[in-house]
């Protein structure tokens, strides 16, 4: 499913150059629910971004799925990320003025998908993540829970093949957080890739193979 | 496609409901540049309407050749005269001038002694002028009643008379005229026509009616007028060239004409309403360009105002650009989606702004008896000029929303 080799990143701050990425190489087969896990600022979320196709490469290769995506144009990474990849993020990034309805059909506005068959499916995704009772709700209306389960349906609703998680339970309670790994757990036995970064060693061991990063490299990698 | 485009625009309004105070403002400058643009059309075209269709009672192509005062050196033998007599018209009428479609002899009514206009006990203090036959169709004057002269009618000196409205009602009242008898002075003249009323307000009302009351005018064959003067002069000739265009020439034409029959004596000026015509469109010209600049202002203003909310607005919406690229869109997504959002509101801008010169156009056409009414033409080209403004300004904003990185974006405090 996922392939990098020898992943090399670093971001310009004025005249320095700081490194990242150093040099990652890691494959993740289809079905596979990994955590990404290591210190503050080891790279967690620029790898996740990565895999993601959120963001480019320096050096190194990316295939996902069998297409190789390190030298797309933005426009091919969109329709990517529209049909292939669903995110959740740490602060559920969910649009304040519209429903949570309609925030979970967002990506489909950009699949043309029929306004019928939007509504349908985004109810199904609330339906699945329990919450479709709240779907007229505002975001500021719900709880961090409830609204990380909205965007759990929105990453869902396109049903993809990919799902990467940036501390999805970092702004919740270790209660609603284990309710968030339980859905997680469900969606992955029912085929979805899980990729996750987190800090937590309890919401780690949801997965079934935990990467340390430590200095842009792959310190550790168990189980899978 | 319908869909796609009903999507982005619900979007689209949400945006406006937040930032309502602003988008009034932006949609209040629009407004009030297209109502302005919308003032100056319907304005300078009741405007141009007006002025030309009393410039037109003139007749358009009209010429007027006459003797150049200035001529009077010393040296030259006659010093009096009109300059013009009825040889000289003789020639002119001969097919002289190929650019001339007609003319006609005038001669004042200058007796010596005041002559008295009276019908029975009825005075008038018309302008009584000798014409031709040709006067009228060249003048644009009308005969509503009765006929026009014939060729009899000044070949053999005939007392006929065609009278202006007024003086038509102050010789002969609410009844008609055809047919009643008047006298100029001892002589008795038979009304057969009577003219249009012609408005000359407006020019009137600045000082350019050429010195008549169009209104107040008794025209009578220039060869009875002659006679009872008792000279053969004509004081002016007034022509209509073939062309608007061509009235230069006729009147050089016609100046030839008369300097090879009288150069030694007599110089000669023209006057061409041609020449009236371009001075009056360059002032309309003149008023429209104003009335554009200061609607170009205020479309400026909204303009910037929209830029400002757009600008403000991808700002405060960057991490909601990530996420949305982050699901997908692309970037023309993004660009469409904020350029809907300013061609939204500029439109409505256009739209109040269309309702308000409407409104203001009828009224004023009310209140000035123009004919305002708003084109099909002007409404298109205000709609069309708020949806430009709206993504004039709309699209550097929308631009740098298009090109954020979805990382930086979503990283966006
Ligand atoms: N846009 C950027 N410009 C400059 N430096 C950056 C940028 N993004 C990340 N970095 C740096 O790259 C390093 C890795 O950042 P990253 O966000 O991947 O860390 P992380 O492992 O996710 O940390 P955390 O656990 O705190 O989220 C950090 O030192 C960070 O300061
Ligand atoms: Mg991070």
């Amino acid at each position: 499913m996922i392939a990098l080799s020898d992943i090399n990143k670093s971001y310009r701050v004025g005249e320095l150059v700081l490194p990242v990425l150093r040099g990652i190489t890691l494959k993740v087969a289809a079905g596979e629910f990994v955590a990404i896990m290591g210190p503050s600022g080891s790279g967690k979320t620029t790898l996740l971004n990565i895999i993601g196709c959120l963001d480019s490469v320096d050096a190194g290769s990316y295939s996902l799925a069998g297409e190789v995506v390190d030298r797309a144009s933005d426009d091919d990474l969109a329709r990517i990320r529209n049909r292939h990849i669903g995110f959740v993020f740490q602060l559920f990034n969910l649009i304040p003025r519209i429903s949570a309805l309609r925030n979970v059909e967002l990506p489909m506005i950009y699949s043309d998908v029929s306004p019928a068959e939007r509504r349908q499916r985004a109810l199904h995704a609330l339906q699945r993540m329990a919450i479709a009772d709240r779907a007229d709700h505002a975001p500021s209306q719900l709880s961090g829970g409830q609204q990380q389960r909205v965007a759990i349906a929105r990453a869902l609703v396109n049903t993809p093949e990919l799902l990467v998680a940036d501390e999805p339970t970092g702004s919740l309670d270790s209660g609603t957080g284990r309710e968030i790994m339980a859905l997680f757990g469900e969606l992955n036995r029912a085929g979805t890739t899980i990729v996750m970064v987190t800090h937590e060693e309890e919401i780690a061991a949801f997965a079934s193979r935990i990467i340390r990063l430590r200095d842009g490299i792959i310190a550790t990698d168990e189980g899978g | 496609m319908l869909i796609f485009f009903v999507d982005r625009f619900s979007l689209a309004l949400y945006a406006l409901k937040d930032n309502l105070r602003r988008t009034l403002l932006s949609i209040l400058g629009i407004a009030i540049g297209i109502a302005a643009v919308m003032a100056v059309g319907t304005i300078s075209k009741g405007g141009n309407y007006l002025i030309f269709s009393e410039l037109e009672t003139f007749g358009l192509n009209s010429v007027w050749v006459f003797r150049d005062r200035g001529d009077k050196d010393p040296h030259r033998r006659v010093r009096e005269g009109s300059g013009i007599d009825n040889d000289d018209y003789q020639a002119l009428t001969g097919g002289c001038c190929p650019a001339v479609q007609r003319i006609s002899a005038v001669v004042h009514a200058s007796f010596s002694k005041r002559a008295v206009i009276q019908a029975i006990n009825r005075y008038s203090n018309a302008q009584v002028q000798g014409v031709d036959v040709t006067l009228t169709s060249i003048a644009n004057d009308v005969v509503i009643q009765g006929r026009p002269f014939r060729a009899r009618d000044i070949t053999s000196r005939r007392a006929v008379a065609i009278l202006g409205p007024t003086a038509a009602e102050d010789l002969f009242g609410a009844a008609s005229a055809i047919g009643r008898e008047f006298r100029i002075g001892n002589r008795k003249f038979t009304v057969i026509g009577v003219l249009e009323a012609k408005s000359r307000d407006f020019l009137a009302s600045i000082g350019s009616s050429g010195g008549q009351d169009a209104n107040n005018r008794i025209l009578i064959p220039y060869t009875i007028l002659q006679q009872m003067l008792g000279h053969k002069q004509i004081n002016f000739l007034h022509a209509e060239a073939v062309t608007q265009t061509q009235a230069d020439s006729a009147a050089q034409q016609l100046i030839a004409v008369l300097k090879r029959h009288n150069g030694h004596n007599y110089s000669y000026k023209s006057e061409t309403m041609a020449t009236y015509i371009t001075t009056t469109e360059r002032i309309l010209n003149g008023v429209a360009m104003i009335g554009i600049i200061a609607a170009s202002v205020s479309l400026l203003v909204g303009g910037m105002g929209i830029m400002n909310i757009m600008s403000t607005s991808v700002l405060e919406r960057t991490r909601e650009i990530g996420l949305r690229k982050a699901v997908g869109a692309r970037r023309s997504d993004i660009l469409l989606q904020f350029l809907l959002e300013a061609v939204v509101i500029s439109t409505l801008g256009g739209l109040i702004g269309l309702t308000l010169g409407t409104i203001a156009s009828i009224v004023l056409a009310e209140v000035t008896g123009f004919p305002l009414a708003p084109s099909l033409t002007v409404i298109v080209i205000a709609l069309v000029v708020s949806v430009a403004v709206g993504i004039i300004s709309g699209y550097l904003p929308a631009r740098r929303a298009a090109r954020l990185h979805p990382v930086e974006a979503l990283r966006y405090e």
